[in-house]
């Protein structure tokens, strides 16, 4: 599933970087039971060059990138319409292409707006080159997932001590509704999904 | 000239040449220019796909007829107020009830068609069911009633009473002829010297001997009746028209006869099919008159009395040997029905044409092959008064004993053409009553009833792609997948170019989750039809399955941008919305599908389901219940009514309604698990876990059933067996929303229950 998420080991319940790089694969593999969450989100940045805004993060299309264009730490906001549970952060980036300007060091925060924003994951990469898996479960099974209104991805560093950052997609993963509305529980047997719903 | 043309450029459409037709019947119009050229000219375009060039020649137009094709190129181009306009205007509100092309019904149709467009369904079943009082046949009509859910049943609309009517429409055209005739033959009889009995007979043999030539002819070709009524048809409205003519062989007409022909008419009037014995009988009598035949030559020579008459005769009777076998090849080669029709028509009167047969039934002959081209009676007027006087003076007796054999032979001919005709009838009308019984049960969704009636189809019928494609329907709806598949699988093997039912089939397979298969029969239909709705929907169902929803999405649209009256397509596109989260839309897809087709139980589904997630209970309730009105039998609907009762609080009813979905579908687990779901609400414990108990064996596989019977085995304080539930619902590998729960419910089990967190 996801690519070196193995790598980290979150001991302490203080938010301390992980142990581990990450590294990045070509392929983007998500399980079938998560889904696309940021569609309706609003994306901000702190700061971009013209002609690589926020729009190049979620545009699809690996050849354009978003440019910061200021001071450390360039921030990706993420605002929801309603608290959302959320369980994988993906990004693209590529080394070979981007050099000094690949992120290396990268932090991760929630909370309901930038009033009260919490670190919960700080990762970082080497010499990344493809979709770079984050995810944002605890070890616990209560943990898999975070709620929360907001999300901030802080990029604190770059290869190569670059100034400014270029990632070419981020996506935001989270749990698929349960497709029977008020159920509490999802239906996984084929006698049930069969019978749960008229098409 | 215009003739030529107008044969040529009916030809032409005829195979298809639809640029030839064109070219012709523009030079057509240029030099011959009349409305029904015109009338042509668009026909043409009509058929070439250009409707806006028929909508141009026809605009204004008052004929009857144009105004039919100008309404059809109005509907093709959408322009559906013009196309009402032109049907019905508005300052002449029974106009309809004066289309006349063709025969009225399918003006009716196309009226009822755009009242459907435009939302006035009643007006549409009004329009729909006068369609068919005019034209029982009109299977399109009797088709859209039972979608508009107000067909009245099959047994009505095709039944013995219909079948009389349609004979006796094919024999009331005839029953002015038939007036007639009776007319002239009273006149004939109160005339008839008795001297002539002698005569008349014999001469009757030989003309009966050529009328019986043609007989066996016909049954070498295909030795049924028709080809008998081809010949008597011909030959009767030739007698039709010359009542003038006949007036002049009142001396020839004998009174048996004609007390013969009155007894044919009214056992003929009397509908009564006894076709099979008029035929035994027929046979006998026919090959006695065989051998006449070869003797009317030489008889007629010896017969004719006058010396003009003799070759005139003879040479009439070649002629007509050999023009005969033309005429009738050329006879054989049009319209089934309109020559059934024309058949009826001339079987009816044939019996009091008997009468005064013999020289007419010469003069028919003749007249027959130029009357070929069109039963034009006018041309046949002239031949027969030349061949009356020609006749006058050859008549004899010997018409009186012979005529009666010919007469009997014709009439049983006539009884046998009208038999068979009336037996044609019965047998289309009872085919089209088991089809349209069954597709009118489909459509109220007593789909039992249909599969027991659309098994009583004869089984070329039943394995036909139309047939198959309704049985597999019928079991979509019974929620049997398997054996809808089976059937719907069958229906495309058959004939892979159907395309009506597949977008069903696609969610059988979508059902079945059955994804190899589904891209495959996506593929083909693809590769069949690029332009069908239903091929884009095929591809979209593919697509969900793989929870791909926006790809999905895509597909759907395209196939509501290909025909924006499909209502399925709306109501997948609303499926996906739905599934995306952005409710909105998908409820404005729902309502285009209900504007298409207000009985499209899914549309009301969907946005009972929308409802339900947005928590407007009300809402959710009041759509289920449309949902379940148009569909009483599913389970799954009555599963859904009884959740949003439940939401609403009203838990009497919700049980209620559970329980009548358990009856209705034993297999349907999910009722039982509501209802364990509500007593668990109701604080019914031990209630709910007998439910539960009955449902393992159905389901035993289900994470959520083991997951909930643990919430109650906590709430009962049987913690032991509540870890135990829990950890068979973990194993059983839930999603990851799912295993999180669990898993924190089991670490709580052993704590107060405060902070259970997943009620409802």
């Amino acid at each position: 599933m996801e690519s070196d998420a193995e790598e980290e080991t979150s001991a302490t319940p203080a938010a301390a970087p992980a142990a581990g790089r990450l590294k990045g694969s070509p392929e983007l593999t998500v399980d079938a039971d998560m889904r696309e969450m940021a569609k309706t989100a609003a994306w901000s940045v702190s700061s971009c060059k013209a002609g690589n805004g926020v729009a190049a993060l979620r545009d699809d299309n690996l050849d354009t990138y978003w440019q910061s264009d200021g001071a450390q730490p360039h921030l990706v906001n993420i605002q929801f319409q309603k608290k959302v549970q959320l369980q994988l952060v993906v990004l693209y980036v590529d080394f070979k292409l981007d050099e000094s300007y690949t992120p290396s060091k990268i932090s991760i925060r929630a909370g309901d707006g930038f009033h009260n924003l919490k670190e919960i994951k700080t990762v970082e990469l080497a010499k990344p080159v493809g979709w770079v898996h984050i995810s944002l479960s605890g070890a616990d099974p209560r943990e898999t997932f975070i709620h929360t209104f907001m999300l901030q991805i802080a990029v604190l560093s770059n290869h190569l001590n670059g100034r400014d950052t270029h990632v070419r997609q981020i996506k935001i993963f989270g749990p698929r509704p349960n497709p029977v509305p008020r159920q509490p529980f999802h239906f996984i047997s084929r006698e049930f999904i069969t019978y749960s719903t008229i098409r | 000239m215009e003739t030529l043309m107008v044969d040529r450029i009916h030809s032409s459409l005829r195979l298809f040449m639809h640029r030839n037709a064109i070219f012709l019947c523009e030079r057509l119009c240029a030099q011959f220019p009349s409305e029904t050229n015109l009338q042509l000219l668009a026909t043409c375009y009509l058929h070439n796909n250009q409707p806006y060039a028929a909508y141009h020649i026809l605009k204004g137009k008052k004929l009857p007829e144009s105004r039919y094709l100008f309404a059809m190129s109005c509907f093709r181009m959408n322009l559906l107020r013009e196309a009402e306009d032109t049907l019905c205007p508005v300052n002449e509100p029974n106009i309809e009830s004066s289309i006349q092309v063709p025969s009225g019904a399918t003006g009716n149709y196309l009226l009822g068609v755009i009242y459907r467009c435009t939302g006035r369904m009643s007006a549409a079943a009004e329009q729909f069911t006068q369609a068919l009082t005019v034209d029982p046949l009109l299977w399109a009509a009797y088709e859209e009633l039972c979608i508009l859910g107000v067909a009245e049943d099959a047994d009505e609309c095709f039944s013995e009473a219909t079948a009389l009517r349609l004979q006796q429409e094919h024999a009331s055209t005839s029953a002015l002829e038939k007036s007639n005739f009776a007319n002239e033959n009273r006149i004939l009889s109160s005339s008839l010297p008795s001297s002539l009995g002698d005569i008349i007979p014999k001469q009757m043999k030989q003309l009966h001997a050529n009328i019986t030539a043609e007989v066996p002819g016909y049954h070498h070709v295909r030795g049924t009746a028709l080809h008998v009524q081809n010949s008597t048809t011909s030959n009767i409205v030739q007698f039709d028209t010359p009542s003038p003519a006949t007036a002049q062989t009142s001396s020839i007409v004998p009174p048996p006869l004609f007390r013969n022909v009155h007894a044919y008419q009214n056992t003929i009037s009397v509908d009564a099919p006894a076709k099979q014995k008029a035929n035994g009988a027929n046979q006998p009598l026919r090959r006695k008159y065989l051998d006449e035949a070869r003797l009317k030559k030489v008889s007629g020579r010896l017969f004719n009395q006058s010396s003009e008459s003799l070759p005139r005769r003879s040479a009439r009777l070649s002629r007509d040997t050999t023009i005969n076998s033309n005429s009738n090849i050329s006879q054989f080669g049009g319209n089934g029905t309109d020559h059934s029709s024309g058949k009826l028509r001339v079987n009816s009167s044939t019996p009091s044409k008997l009468c005064s047969t013999a020289i007419r039934s010469v003069q028919v002959r003749k007249g027959k092959p130029r009357a070929t081209e069109n039963f034009d009676e006018g041309s046949r007027n002239e031949v027969i008064d030349e061949m009356w006087t020609d006749n006058e003076p050859a008549t004899s007796s010997s018409v009186t004993t012979d005529g009666r054999f010919f007469e009997q032979d014709k009439a049983e001919r006539i009884m046998s053409q009208d038999s068979k005709l009336a037996v044609g009838i019965r047998e289309l009308l009872g085919l089209l009553r088991l089809l349209g019984e069954g597709f009118r049960l489909s459509c109220l969704f007593k789909c039992q009833e249909a599969l027991e009636v659309f098994r009583k189809l004869p089984e070329p019928q039943f394995n036909t792609g139309w047939v198959l494609c309704q049985v597999g329907k019928a079991y979509f709806e019974l929620v049997d997948y398997l054996e809808a598949d089976h059937y719907f699988e069958l229906a495309h093997r058959l004939s892979p170019c159907t395309l009506d039912g597949m977008d069903i089939y696609s969610t059988v397979l979508y059902h079945l989750n059955a994804e190899m298969r589904l891209s495959y029969l996506a593929q083909e239909l693809i590769s069949i039809d690029r332009l069908s709705p239903q091929a884009w929907c095929a591809v979209g169902n593919c697509f969900a399955l793989r929870k791909d929803h926006e790809t999905a999405l895509k597909n759907f649209q395209r196939a509501v941008q290909l025909d924006s009256r499909f209502a399925y397509a709306h109501t997948l596109c609303g499926h996906e919305y739905s599934a995306l989260e952005d409710y909105e839309n998908s409820l404005k897809f729902y309502q285009c599908a209900l504007q298409v087709d207000e009985r499209h139980y899914n549309a009301w589904y969907g946005l009972g389901v929308v409802y339900l997630r947005q928590e407007k209970f009300e809402f959710a309730e009041h759509h289920f219940r449309r949902a379940f009105q148009i569909n009483p039998r599913s389970s799954v609907l009555m599963c859904y009514l009884g959740m949003a009762l439940h939401s609403l609080k009203r838990n009497e009813e919700a049980l209620e309604m559970m329980e009548k979905a358990i009856a209705a579908d034993k297999k349907n687990p999910l009722p039982k698990y509501q209802k364990a779901l509500i007593l668990l609400g109701l604080q019914k414990y031990t209630e709910a876990l007998e439910e539960l108990e009955r449902l393992k064996e159905i389901a035993p596989h289900e994470s959520s059933m083991y997951a909930l019977m643990g919430k109650i085995y906590k709430q009962l304080n049987i913690l032991d067996k509540a870890v135990f539930c829990f950890g068979i619902a973990l194993d059983l590998k839930p999603p990851a929303a799912d295993l999180a729960i669990i898993k924190a419910a089991m670490e709580k089990v052993h704590l107060p229950d405060e902070l259970m967190d997943d009620d409802l």
